[in-house]
Parts: structure tokens; C-alpha cells; sequence
């Protein structure tokens, strides 16, 4: 499963949205997550690839997409 | 001889604010630190090479302390790499700010976990830790136990059940040896507090607290080094206040600055 599915997945599990609504594009707003299903995505995200995503990081992402290019990035910087 | 040589401490959520302020007292007293971090490990780590510099020894635990399983796994490997325990911070905390119809299960739950459940889950595993050691723990609450502040609910009722778990641990506990306290603040001048500050979240406290200054994590730091303290061998389950006098000033002292108003 691709690193872009895997956050999907949790993201969807944890603020209970549809899979099918979620796109690059997607605010957070627009899937309706609030900041606490931002924070426990964020937990279980860093837990799941064991990476680490500052708040000042976080606090950047306009939307799904930038959340994803993040994790990729993080992940494949630990190889 | 330090007044806390030879002993080892836990402090949950020590690897910035007011924990890392505890860590770093106890360290001064010659206390070995067990750091617990949740999601800034670079934090925990320079926390740890802060406290070396008073020649203490120093370990780092990740757990999510919301998370009775992480507690446990933290506990393990407590019992694991030092088989004992002397003295258990109950610091680390989270809350969801948001007024009161907005509240809902799931901030209900995530707040009270982290806030007052691990206190009582980690005690229970501490306390397995003190056997015959005179154990000391002390749990950090909030003003906002008792009085009420704007979107601060959840985190209010959460330090509420705190001091109530620590009261009622402090007479169970009582015959094992251990002492339970808890030590109460009002708004702390943290790292975090000062960013809330300047986003204009939060006002700066300094002109209507009497002392003239707002409480800072040093400030809550002296009275758990006193509580863990033999003098303090009587206290027992009591919350005791840090706030400059804030909490009793029924109005506002008159400063300089609100006297130009």
C-alpha cells in the first residue's frame, strides 16, 4: 500500500470520513476533520511510519495533499 | 549529600514546560531523571543533556500516556532497565479548548484520558515500583479545577478528577509509604503560554497577579521539589496553589498599568 493510501486510511478511520471524498485538494475543513482528529491522525501517522511531524509543520498544510507530501517526504528521508 | 541522591524520578511529559523545569530541579538535588516524551524526542533528548550537566544519570521513555497500553509498555520498560522507582511526576497534559455545548465524546475522552486517567493508571503501576522505597508522587493540575475559565471545560473537569484521584490515592497509598500530592497553578509563563500570547489567545497575566508577575514553571517546580521532600512527610493529599495570590484576590490588585487606564 502506498504511503499516499496508508495516510488515507488512518486519516479516514480516525475522523470518520468517506475514503471516496478524500483528495489532494481536500482541506481539512472541507472533510470536515477538526483539530482534535488533526492531532490523532498527526499521533498515529508518526506512530505508523515512525517519523516525527512538528506542530509548526503541520500548522502549514493548506490541504490533504501537502499532509501526504510531508509524511512522503519524512518517510523516504529515513530510507 | 543532594537531597535526592540516589533516587530516580519519573516525569511524564518532561521534555519542555513545566516537566522539564521539575527535571531539571530534581537533577540539581542529585535526583537520576527518567524522561517521558510523547512526540518531540529532539526536546526529550536536550532536556536529558541538560540534566547531565548536574552529573545525574538520565533515560527517555516514549508513551502517550492517553493510552492505557502505552502506559503499561512505559512501566515494563521501567521495571525492565531499572527495577525500582522513587518518586512519579504526574505532568504530562492536553486538553481540547472549546466551549461547552461543542464538546463532545471524543474530546470528552481524549482530554480526561491524558489529563486524570493516566494519573490514576500510572500510579497504580508506580506504586508496584516503590515497594519499600517511601515513594513520593505528585500530580499538576490547574486552577481551572475550581474556577472557570472561556473554553476550558473539558481541561477543568479533567484537573478536577486529577486532584480527586490524588486525594483518594494519597490514603490508599498511604500505608504503602507513599505519599500523594498535587500542585496547582494558574496560567503558566511556558514556551506554549507565550505563543498563545502573542497570537492574542491569551492575555499576559502579570498586572492582575498580586505578586506582579505571572507563575513560572520554575515557580511550580519549587513546590514539587518540596513535596517529594521529607519536610513534606506529612502532607498528604492536598492540592497546593502556585498562582501568586491570583486565586484569592477577589479583585484585581490596582497596578500602575491599569491606574493610567
Amino acid at each position: 500500500m502506498s504511503v499516499e493510501e496508508q495516510v488515507k486510511d488512518i486519516v479516514s478511520k480516525i475522523a470518520h470520513i468517506d475514503k471516496e471524498i478524500m483528495s489532494r485538494d481536500s482541506t481539512f475543513k472541507e472533510m470536515k476533520a477538526d483539530s482534535l482528529d488533526i492531532v490523532q491522525a498527526l499521533v498515529a501517522i508518526e506512530e505508523q511510519f515512525d517519523i516525527e511531524i512538528p506542530d509548526e509543520e503541520a500548522q502549514k498544510f493548506r490541504n490533504f495533499g501537502d499532509f501526504v507530501a510531508f509524511v512522503e517526504q519524512e518517510v523516504a528521508k529515513k530510507g | 549529600m543532594k537531597p535526592l541522591e540516589g533516587k530516580l524520578a519519573l516525569v511524564t511529559g518532561s521534555g519542555r514546560g513545566i516537566g522539564k523545569a521539575i527535571a531539571l530541579k530534581f537533577a540539581s538535588q542529585g535526583c537520576d531523571i527518567i524522561v517521558n516524551y510523547f512526540r518531540r524526542r529532539e526536546a526529550a533528548e536536550q532536556t536529558c543533556e541538560e540534566l547531565k550537566q548536574f552529573g545525574v544519570k538520565t533515560d527517555i521513555v516514549k508513551a502517550n500516556v492517553g493510552d492505557p497500553d502505552k502506559i503499561n509498555e512505559l512501566f515494563d520498560t521501567i521495571a525492565e532497565r531499572h527495577g525500582h522507582l522513587d518518586i512519579f511526576i504526574s505532568n504530562a497534559a492536553s486538553g481540547v479548548g472549546r466551549p461547552i455545548m461543542e464538546i463532545d465524546s471524543k474530546a470528552w475522552d481524549w482530554t480526561l484520558n491524558i489529563n486524570a486517567k493516566a494519573m490514576l493508571l500510572c500510579s497504580q503501576r508506580a506504586a508496584g515500583l516503590m515497594e519499600g522505597r517511601q515513594g513520593k508522587i505528585v500530580s499538576i493540575s490547574s486552577l481551572g479545577s475550581t474556577f472557570v475559565w472561556p473554553t476550558y471545560a473539558a481541561v477543568g473537569v479533567s484537573k478536577a478528577a486529577l486532584e480527586a484521584v490524588t486525594r483518594y490515592l494519597a490514603i490508599e497509598f498511604a500505608p504503602k509509604g507513599i505519599s500523594v500530592n498535587a500542585v496547582s497553578a494558574s496560567a503558566v509563563a511556558t514556551e506554549a503560554l507565550k505563543f498563545y500570547m502573542k497570537e492574542g489567545l491569551v492575555k499576559d497575566m502579570s498586572s492582575t497577579t498580586p505578586v506582579g508577575r505571572m507563575v513560572t514553571p520554575e515557580d511550580v517546580a519549587n513546590a514539587v521539589a518540596f513535596l517529594v521532600s521529607d519536610e513534606a512527610y506529612m502532607i498528604r493529599g492536598q492540592t497546593i496553589i502556585v498562582d501568586g495570590g491570583t486565586s484569592i484576590a477577589l479583585v484585581p490588585p490596582v497596578t500602575e498599568k491599569s491606574e493610567n487606564k
